[in-house]
């Protein structure tokens, strides 16, 4: 075995032990909880449902209250903020629909990224109905700014 | 070494000679004759109509950093795992664009897939979808085109290996392509359904990403819009068949309102693989076209 065959055995055989550990004692939602693919999936998930309320004042669905628009847009700017810190590099493929464009193009993306926090940060601040669909469309083309480039399409 | 005989040389290269004038022959185009194309007095509404049911400004569009990013002159490069093309400026401008496009030069561009000089195009251009318009559609989508301000835009040649050849192949590809009939709905759906039918198939091209594609690269009709590998060779594009049993949306003013609204009133699926410049074309339609989409797509099981 050269040294490197026998890293790359050792790592593997600590790889299946901790995998067989973790199995048994049940510690599987430990290595999710860290794990940043799962991590920034969840916070998205929230961005999602906070998003749903805001949708329906923007289709007359829901009335205007400003108190909801400030709260749900509060929660996703803080989930937009988390989930950017949930991109290291390495951290595609497998379920993740991380396009390689994300650190291949990490400047790109960071803007993208801080386009959608800022338009979440402007909507938290809208207390007029006149305002509102304006600034969820900017939001939500700041979601989609950084969807149509950097995530691949769900099957 | 003893080096071949004169016969040898002279049998082989006559062979190869028969073999190039065959593939000459075998590859050359069809277009249209003139008298396919009817007088038509064309409508410049139904032409846009047109031009935002088929996406064009989603693949025509100009590069980042353009002077003009509203006006189809092309040249944003569109990656296909076959290589980089460099759509064509459907402006009409003169020099670069469709300036000087006769009536029968678009049709045959559209349906038969041939440049007015005779060269074939790539079928990353969709007229293998597009065959299936109504011709007067297409004179109309025409008169729309002409109608738009006019760009300069020149653009550099698709980034294709061996393009000469590659491309005088396509005519091969296409004797067996163009031969196999596009894919026809079937009838006896209300109106709306029959609309919808017609938008998503012909000028729509959904199947274009949306249907495998055999190992010939053409559509398998079989698996009409079942969704398949992506064709930019990375991720997957969804099924269109089963939306509502698998729950993907609640029924068609659903649908619709999220091809109208797309991710920017958080219809998140209508964004990544591409499929959020399409839907940006297709929110631009009269609302009783999105609706005929969206009846018609949700029909399909």
């Amino acid at each position: 075995m050269t040294r490197e065959e026998h890293v790359s055995f050792t790592r593997r055989t600590l790889g299946w032990t901790a995998g067989l550990l973790m199995g048994t004692t049940g510690a599987g939602g430990a290595a999710l909880a860290s794990d940043p693919a799962h991590l920034r999936h969840e916070a998205m998930e929230t961005v999602g449902d906070s998003f749903k309320p805001l949708r329906a004042i923007a289709l007359k669905e829901a009335p205007f209250d400003v108190a909801v628009v400030k709260k749900n847009a509060t929660v996703i700017l803080a989930k937009l903020k988390e989930a950017h810190g949930l991109f290291p590099e390495g951290s595609g493929g497998g379920k993740s629909r991380a396009k390689a464009e994300i650190w291949s193009d990490r400047a790109g993306f960071d803007k993208a990224m801080q386009k959608a926090q800022a338009a979440a940060a402007a909507l938290s601040a809208v207390t007029e109905e006149a305002a509102y669909d304006a600034a969820i469309k900017t939001l939500g083309g700041g979601c989609k700014g950084c969807h149509d480039t950097y995530r691949l399409p769900k099957d | 070494m003893r080096l071949p005989s004169r016969r040898t040389t002279a049998a082989a290269t006559t062979l190869l000679v028969v073999a190039a004038a065959a593939f000459w022959w075998l590859t050359r185009g069809h277009p249209l004759p003139a008298s396919a194309i009817p007088a038509h007095v064309a409508s410049t509404a139904n032409g846009e109509v047109l031009y935002h049911a088929a996406s064009c400004f989603a693949c025509h569009r100009p590069p980042e950093g353009s002077a003009n990013r509203s006006l189809p002159s092309g040249g944003d490069p569109f990656k296909t795992p076959i290589g980089v093309f460099y759509p064509q400026n459907i402006t009409p401008d003169p020099e670069t664009g469709l300036g000087r496009w006769s009536e029968s030069d678009f049709v045959n561009a559209m349906t038969r897939g041939l440049a007015p000089d005779g060269r074939h195009y790539f079928p990353a251009f969709p007229y293998m979808a597009y065959r299936a318009m109504q011709v007067t559609d297409l004179l109309d989508l025409r008169a729309y085109l002409m109608s738009l301000p006019a760009v300069r835009a020149v653009h550099p040649p698709h980034d294709v290996p061996q393009l000469g050849l590659a491309r005088r192949g396509v005519g091969l590809w296409k004797r067996v392509g163009l031969a196999r009939a596009p894919f026809a709905p079937a009838r006896g759906g209300g109106d709306s359904w029959t609309r919808g039918a017609y938008l998503v198939n012909a000028p729509g091209h959904c199947g274009e990403c949306h249907t495998p594609k055999d190992w010939l690269m053409i559509e398998d009709l079989g698996r009409h819009l079942a969704g398949g590998p992506h064709p930019g060779g990375e991720g997957k594009v969804p099924s269109l068949r089963g939306l509502l049993a698998r729950e993907k949306y609640e029924d068609t003013a659903h649908l619709t309102l999220a091809l109208q609204n797309g991710e920017e009133l958080g219809y998140e699926n209508l964004s990544s693989g591409g499929m959020g410049r399409i839907q940006e074309s297709l929110a631009k339609l009269p609302a009783a076209d999105v609706r005929a989409i969206s009846e018609y797509l949700l029909s399909l099981k």
